[in-house]
């Protein structure tokens, strides 16, 4: 039985932050879902505020490395998806207010 | 395991050397601003030594550099060689300080200077070009990076004849070569570049997000459009062509304008940092060198080209440079020296990794100074010019100085 729930995964990506805006990707709303089958095998869905994002694959390997830290954990994986596109009205409220959207 | 984004970044080491000299030459044009009056004529050998270092000099080394790391980013591969930015960088450097001798002192050193930047570019131009075949992106950016080295290479092959036929070893009607090279290079390279660029970029940066590209895909195809009739037509000789391309380029430059707004419209950052005043300031004076273009091209007076020239030289195009630089710079500096260090220790922001105070003086001082300096050409007051070239100096050297201690940023390491 697997004890990693997706508040623990989301918990772990929390701690990814976005160099440029200064936020954690969970509070940026960037983590669209992360699935956790009974084998403890994660599937992270999530998004970036911009398609040509440079650190495009290093963000990944971010999440893919928090995630990893979780213990038991198995295979993971780490979607980019583009669809439904990012957008402020995703991010936390103290993210709107930092930059100015509140 | 997935591979990362290091695969396509070429090093800091490869990209720095573009910024620092480029910078060291906008210091060195703003120094030499200081020796001129508001009353010269743009055709005097000297005004082009001026032109050319700040162009050579600061524009195109600033955007090669530029193109080295944002080239992956837009086309979503590596470069085909990115060493050849090793030959680059030397060959542009050297290749404009020659010339710049050849424009103040010695004229004969012209073909000299003109061989090597010809060379440099021929390289920078190839490698895109061979790199955007690897690509299978199809989109604006890709559109704009094509045509803007295609006008790239025009611009060189005409500047190249000039300065064989200033060595007098070419035949060549200089004062319509002229035309067509500014134009080239001006309207065709760098305004197409920033376009492109910039459509990247100030999204990805305000994080301005589901806006239409109508605009810009008709402001595009109108400057090249606008480009290439004034090219055929200093060519030619045809004044009357050239006046349509200069309408429709400027036609082309409202739609750009225009798309600016809509992004701006959308933008959910409100934080008015130097790379946020740097665009505001920037658009602002390409709407007014548009402005005295039009009152140009109706009065055909010199003063309004040089006003109209200053404007889009020394206040868009620099402001664009500049203001990206805050942030670019940060981040290459970032991703070499902290990016492998996320998650082990802490690491800073970007906008921690340069002296907010020394970008503000930067940016006021420069403000001040395009000001100054654009008004005193217009009424042609002494004390203006100076005062604006004084203003621009002291705010490249900050420039400068905010510049080295961001490249240096966690060298100590």
């Amino acid at each position: 039985m697997c004890d990693i729930s997706k508040e623990k995964v989301f918990e772990a990506i929390s701690t990814v932050i976005d160099p440029e805006v200064g936020f954690n990707l969970v509070e940026m709303g960037l983590i669209y879902d992360a699935i956790v089958d009974e084998a403890c095998n994660v599937h992270v869905i999530m998004t970036l505020s911009t398609q040509g994002c440079p650190l495009h694959q290093m963000i990944k390997q971010w999440v893919y490395e928090a995630v990893e830290k979780l213990d038991g954990v198995g295979t993971i994986e780490v979607e980019v998806v583009w669809e439904p596109a990012w957008n402020i009205s995703m991010a936390d409220d103290n993210v709107k207010k930092a930059l100015g959207g509140m | 395991m997935f591979s990362i984004s290091k695969d396509f970044a070429p090093p800091l080491k490869l990209i720095a050397p573009f910024f620092r000299l480029g910078v060291i030459f906008y210091l060195l044009s703003m120094l030499a601003l200081l020796f001129f009056e508001p009353t010269f004529s743009y055709q005097q050998m000297d005004v082009a030594g001026w032109i050319h270092l700040f162009l050579l000099g600061f524009v195109m080394m600033i955007i090669f550099g530029a193109m080295a790391q944002l080239i992956p980013v837009v086309l979503e591969v590596g470069h085909v060689v990115v060493d050849v930015y090793y030959i680059i960088l030397p060959l542009l450097g050297v290749g404009t300080i020659v010339m710049i001798f050849g424009f103040w002192m010695m004229p004969s050193l012209l073909p000299y200077g003109g061989l090597l930047v010809l060379v440099a570019m021929i390289i920078f131009a190839f490698e895109n070009i061979a790199t955007l075949k690897k690509s299978t992106l199809n989109n604006l950016t890709v559109s704009t990076v094509k045509w803007s080295n295609a006008y790239l290479l025009l611009g060189i092959l005409t500047g190249f004849s000039i300065a064989l036929g200033f060595a007098g070893s070419l035949n060549v009607n200089i004062s319509l070569m002229l035309k067509a090279h500014v134009y080239a290079v001006l309207g065709g390279y760098v305004l197409l570049t920033i376009m492109g660029l910039s459509l990247t970029l100030i999204p990805m940066f305000s994080l301005a997000h589901g806006f239409d590209e109508k605009a810009i895909q008709i402001a595009f195809k109108l400057v090249v459009a606008g480009v290439g009739t004034v090219f055929a037509g200093a060519l030619l000789g045809f004044e009357w062509f050239m006046l349509l391309g200069y309408l429709i380029t400027f036609g082309g430059v409202a739609f750009y304008l225009w798309q600016i707004y809509i992004i701006a419209k959308l933008t959910v950052r409100k934080e008015l940092d130097v790379w946020a005043k740097s665009m505001i300031f920037a658009f602002g004076t390409l709407i007014f060198s548009m402005m005295t273009g039009v009152v140009f091209l109706l009065s055909n007076s010199e003063v309004m080209l040089h006003t109209t020239v200053w404007f889009f030289l020394l206040g868009f195009v620099s402001s664009m440079i500049t203001g990206h630089l805050y942030k670019i710079v940060p981040f290459l500096v970032w991703f070499e020296r902290f990016a492998p260090l996320v998650g082990k220790e802490k690491v800073p922001m970007l906008h921690e990794m340069y002296s907010k105070e020394g970008a503000a003086m930067m940016f006021n001082f420069t403000a001040l100074g395009v000001i100054s300096g654009g008004f005193g050409l217009l009424f042609e007051s002494n004390i203006m010019f100076k005062a604006g070239g004084s203003f621009l100096f002291a705010g490249a050297i900050f420039l400068y100085i905010t510049m080295k201690k961001m490249l240096a940023y966690g060298s100590e390491n």
